[in-house]
């Protein structure tokens, strides 16, 4: 019988600052509870010790600005490992699945790294998954965010890579930070459709969640066929979260991983730390581990919520079109959407709410019809001191075709050559696992090769 | 001057150390009358002493441990407080339990109150069964113990005579199902025990011994004899950890060592990492269920000097079982002590009945006895060598919960191990072959024969403590003694830390044992509590524990040395 791999990291000596909701305290209860409960005894359970992850691997996924060892501490790099550990042993066939319960999280943390936003630096999820498909060998993978914030940063790495499919369900967008994750951001030219986003209304219970799992997430997934099946395991969707405003409850989480049976689960947000925490956790890893969650109840147990029906043919409705729009995501005429030129480009704007960094983007993705392209990022980052950092970053997919890496090459000369522009030139190659960096004041080159 | 007994399953061997070291040895026959073997070792090695010049006795003992092995104690009822949760009837229970209605949640909070009808439901049950001891565990009890306590106090009004025990007295920690394994256990040998301690001190003053006597326990500190009956279970395996001890008194101080004692049926490994033992992050485990005893990590082989040797189809193998004494000994079947003996690395036993013995075990295969002695001797070296290694492994894995702690870790990764030191009958024959294995240093100590008698005599008494306060809550518990009691409002840091020495040198006390100075911190962990970004209380968990260690390290002659 293969076991549920548990990697516990709560860092109890790391946080934000004091009295910040990312702190110390934020899985004590949940340390608690499932000690308590002898989960780690079970003989359905392995308990697993994270590494360190290695910077090579965080440059495999992120640029960041200056460099890795200026945007993380080790409890990033250990958060990170944990995932990479569970990841190995499930992809070597010694685990059945697995849980990285670890802060701290990292969904918000988008390709290009300034500082911290949403409470993250490096996206633990995004790091694993470039680190299992390079390690591996594995192509397709899927990652579902069940977070009440919409996913942003995992959106953002993926958002032109149709090898992997990225869905969340969240708060809607117009109620709470980010702000984003609407259901027409569907994926760039050439990944359309590998973006699902699933906006929902404050007070959604646990009877929509589990309709949108049974009549559009489970059915995409099935249809895509991936290798290998990631959530993103936040937990403010709870009825107590004081940040969310949604209505589920732990044993709607539980049900909802028994259904979706995720290979690996990584925490994300959630910091009702007492009221929600400890339940939702041992309910997600009594499901994974294919054991009665039943009995998993909150102190103020029993609560039941219940929704205005009127708001039912909305949210029929918002499903019937993601999942038509999913149907005919290679048929339809993309280039009513993104033109026909043979650059698409799109201008964002990343507010860093922790560090209070604007950053303005410019991407451009190459529309390549043997690859998924390469991308180009154009970055100026203004930082609240004053500074104003402007980056220039090239991206490589895994897949690359030689044209696309070549004309990557070229622009990253070019941008080295025209260097009063740019503090920092990045060349991310995937496909050759090639990390290189430029810094324009002391004009030096670093390679990070695998 | 100091003895140690260790009363093993085969052997009861003794030492008696005087100021300037070891100043004799004994070694018996265990038989079945356990105090008759005691009181002759005693005699041997107190020969020619005056008694009143002995000023303690240390003995483990295999008593509890045999106890629960072959399951030779009286039906205990299991009264279980699960509360919400994992479904408990996912786990396997000692025997079947009652659960009762009621829940207590990780602050020491009442979520629902105890089902009393319950409870006395539950003790009827168990009189028509003739049951007439109760082990009580609730989940979180550790942190509130009413439930606990009510239920006691319904089932003595019901059954005045009934022993009961409850799990937060025997198991403080964090764990519902070892608490509840370990009250059973409680309550299951405590009888026995008491009946085992009584005649130690019979036949000890039998022999005008009048010093105080101690028990090894399980994490290789001793406790007074009269109050180890409380806690009976934390003898279990005390004779691993005898010769854990022993090692680490033998080899010279600070030194990371494998610890290989291989006896008749089983061979036992313990790690002692820069001088200290590693005590099991698990606790010990009994029948295949897991306790709160704190343990020395100790890795038992199924395989030993007297498990039979045997041939399937052009393999050798050896079982994990013990028929008698080796071949060559007089008994019925080829052991790998008889090839030790065909090699010439024994001595004991009759060569030709030995070599007789691996001739008929290899002569199918075309393989000479010396021939097969080699093949049998690699076989179980093979065996101990992939087990030290899966127990390093499983060490280096050991989860941790502070970037501190994993940095730690990361550090001191490439520090391996570099010595195996060998004790028990096996250890002449196997110990150079093991080390070789694993690329390490062989070494077998002087009196490696009696190293768990050694390791007896030289272990000392600890006491521990283990305070956890809210201060937002304004209660402070004792977790070894099931206390809980008021904080003052705003207790710092530095008033828990003093009311868990306070309690320290309580306990102390009690056992009739001094406090030094030195006192070692084990936990410490400080939460700030933070609702609506405020800071509105602090939790401690501090563990103080008085200095353990052993009494004294002893050089190649057998005399003590700084």
């Amino acid at each position: 019988m293969h076991k549920t791999g548990l990697v516990f990291f709560p860092a109890f000596d790391w946080a934000i600052e004091p009295t910040h909701p990312e702190r110390e305290e934020r899985l004590l209860y949940t340390r608690d509870q499932i000690f308590e409960e002898g989960v780690m005894d079970l003989p359905e359970v392995a308990e697993m010790a994270p590494r360190l992850c290695h910077p090579h691997d965080i440059l495999r996924t992120h640029f960041c600005v200056p460099d890795v060892a200026s945007l993380t501490t080790e409890a990033h790099l250990i958060a990170a490992g944990a995932g990479q550990v569970l990841g190995d042993e499930i992809l070597a066939g010694r685990l059945k699945n697995g849980f990285a319960l670890v802060r701290p999280p990292g969904h918000h943390a988008m390709r290009v790294v300034h500082g911290n936003r949403g409470f993250c630096n490096i996206n633990n999820e995004a790091v694993v998954v470039e680190y299992l498909r390079r390690r591996h060998g594995i192509r397709r993978v899927a990652i579902v965010d069940t977070d009440v914030h919409h996913g942003d940063g995992t959106q953002d790495i993926f958002y032109h890579d149709p090898d992997v499919l990225f869905i969340s369900f969240h708060q809607d967008g117009r109620t709470i930070y980010p702000g984003t994750g609407f259901s027409h951001e569907l994926g760039g030219p050439t990944a359309f459709g590998r973006t699902l986003n699933i906006p929902l209304p404050p007070g959604t219970t646990d009877e929509s969640m589990l309709f949108v799992l049974e009549n559009l997430i489970l059915p995409v997934l099935n249809d895509f066929g991936p290798e290998l099946v990631v959530n993103s395991a936040g937990q403010d969707n709870h009825y107590s979260d004081p940040i969310g405003e949604m209505c589920i409850t732990a044993r709607g989480y539980a049900t909802l991983t028994s259904r979706l049976k995720p290979h690996l689960a990584v925490l994300e947000g959630g910091y009702a730390v007492e009221s929600a925490l400890p339940y939702v956790n041992l309910g997600i890893i009594l499901a994974l581990a294919g054991l009665d969650f039943d009995l998993v109840r909150e102190a103020d147990y029993p609560r039941t919520f219940h929704e205005d029906p009127a708001r039912r043919p909305r949210l029929e409705k918002m499903v019937r079109d993601l999942l038509e729009m999913w149907r005919l995501r290679d048929q339809l005429d993309l280039s009513s959407i993104f033109g026909r030129e043979e650059f698409f480009r799109q201008q964002k704007e990343v507010y860093y709410d922790t560090d209070g960094i604007e950053d303005k983007q410019v991407e451009t993705v190459r529309v390549c019809k043997e690859c998924p392209g390469y991308l180009t990022i154009d970055s100026r980052a203004l930082h609240p001191d004053g500074r104003a950092v402007k980056v220039m970053a090239l991206s490589v997919p895994l897949f690359a075709c030689n044209h696309c890496r070549s004309l990557a090459y070229d622009a990253y000369a070019a941008a080295r050559k025209e260097n009063s522009l740019y503090h920092h030139i990045y060349l991310q190659d995937k496909s050759m696992d090639t990390f290189l960096a430029f810094d324009t004041a002391a004009g030096s080159e670093s390679i990070s090769e695998g | 001057m100091f003895i140690g007994v260790d009363v093993g399953g085969t052997c009861t061997d003794a030492v008696l150390l005087d100021e300037r070291g070891v100043r004799a040895t004994a070694k018996v026959t265990t038989r079945s009358e356990l105090l008759a073997s005691l009181t002759e070792a005693l005699d041997e090695v107190t020969a020619g002493i005056s008694r009143d010049q002995i000023e303690r006795v240390n003995i483990s003992t295999t008593l509890i441990t045999n106890l629960v092995a072959e399951k030779k104690y009286d039906p205990v009822g299991l009264l279980l407080i699960p509360g919400p949760g994992l479904n408990p009837h996912t786990l396997n229970f000692p025997s079947p339990a009652h659960f009762i209605p009621g829940a207590i949640d990780y602050r020491g909070r009442e979520i629902s109150p105890l089902d009393t009808a319950g409870i006395e439901a539950a003790v009827a049950d168990l009189h028509g069964r003739g049951i007439t001891r109760v082990a009580v565990a609730g989940k979180f009890s550790n942190r509130n113990n009413s439930h606990e306590l009510q239920a006691r106090d319904i089932v003595l009004r019901l059954q005045p005579d009934w022993q009961v025990e409850l799990g937060h007295q025997v198991a403080g920690a964090l764990n519902f199902p070892r608490r509840a394994v370990t009250a059973y256990l409680t309550a299951a040998t405590r009888e026995r025990y008491q009946y085992f301690a009584r005649a130690v001190l019979e036949a000890l003053a039998s022999r005008s011994i009048n010093c105080p006597v101690f028990v090894l326990k399980a994490d290789g500190s001793t406790c007074p004899l009269a109050y180890s009956v409380q806690k009976p279970v934390e003898t279990l395996f005390s004779g691993p950890a005898a010769s854990t001890l022993g090692v680490q008194a033998l080899t010279p101080p600070g030194e990371t060592v494998v610890v290989v004692d291989i006896g008749g049926t089983t061979t036992d490994l313990a790690l002692i990492l820069s001088g200290q033992p590693l005590l099991s992050s698990r606790g010990a485990r009994v029948d295949r269920q897991l306790t709160q005893v704190r343990a020395l990590a100790v890795h038992s082989v199924p395989v030993g000097g007297d498990s039979v040797v045997d041939r399937i189809g052009r393999e050798l193998i050896i079982y994990t079982a013990r028929m008698g004494l080796p071949y060559c000994l007089g008994g019925p079947l080829p052991t790998p002590t008889d090839a030790l003996r065909v090699l010439g690395l024994t001595v004991h036993g009759d060569e030709t009945r030995a070599v007789d013995a691996m001739a008929g075990v290899g002569g199918p295969l075309g393989l000479s006895a010396a021939e097969t002695a080699r093949r049998v001797v690699a076989l179980f070296v093979e065996m101990v060598a992939r087990e030290i290694n899966l127990m390093f492994e499983e060490w280096q894995k050991e989860p941790s919960y502070s970037v501190w702690q994993i940095m730690q870790k990361h550090k001191g990764r490439h520090r391996g191990l570099q010595t195996v030191v060998g004790v028990g009958g096996g250890a002449a024959g196997f110990t150079a072959q093991i080390a070789a294995a694993i690329g390490c240093y062989p070494v077998i100590p002087p009196y490696a024969s009696v190293a768990n008698a050694i390791g007896a005599a030289v272990a000392r008494p600890t006491m521990q403590v283990s305070v956890r306060a809210d201060t937002q809550a304004g209660y402070y518990l004792i977790l070894e003694e099931g206390v809980r009691g008021v904080l003052p409002a705003g207790a710092s840091e530095e008033d828990v830390m003093a009311l868990a020495r306070q309690w320290l040198a309580k306990r102390s006390a009690r056992y009739g044992l001094s406090v030094g100075p030195e006192v070692e911190v084990t936990q410490r962990e400080v939460f700030n509590m933070i609702r609506d970004w405020r800071t509105t209380g602090r939790l401690y968990d501090i563990s103080l524990q008085t200095t353990g260690g052993i009494l004294a390290y002893i050089g190649a002659g057998g005399e003590f040395h700084a």
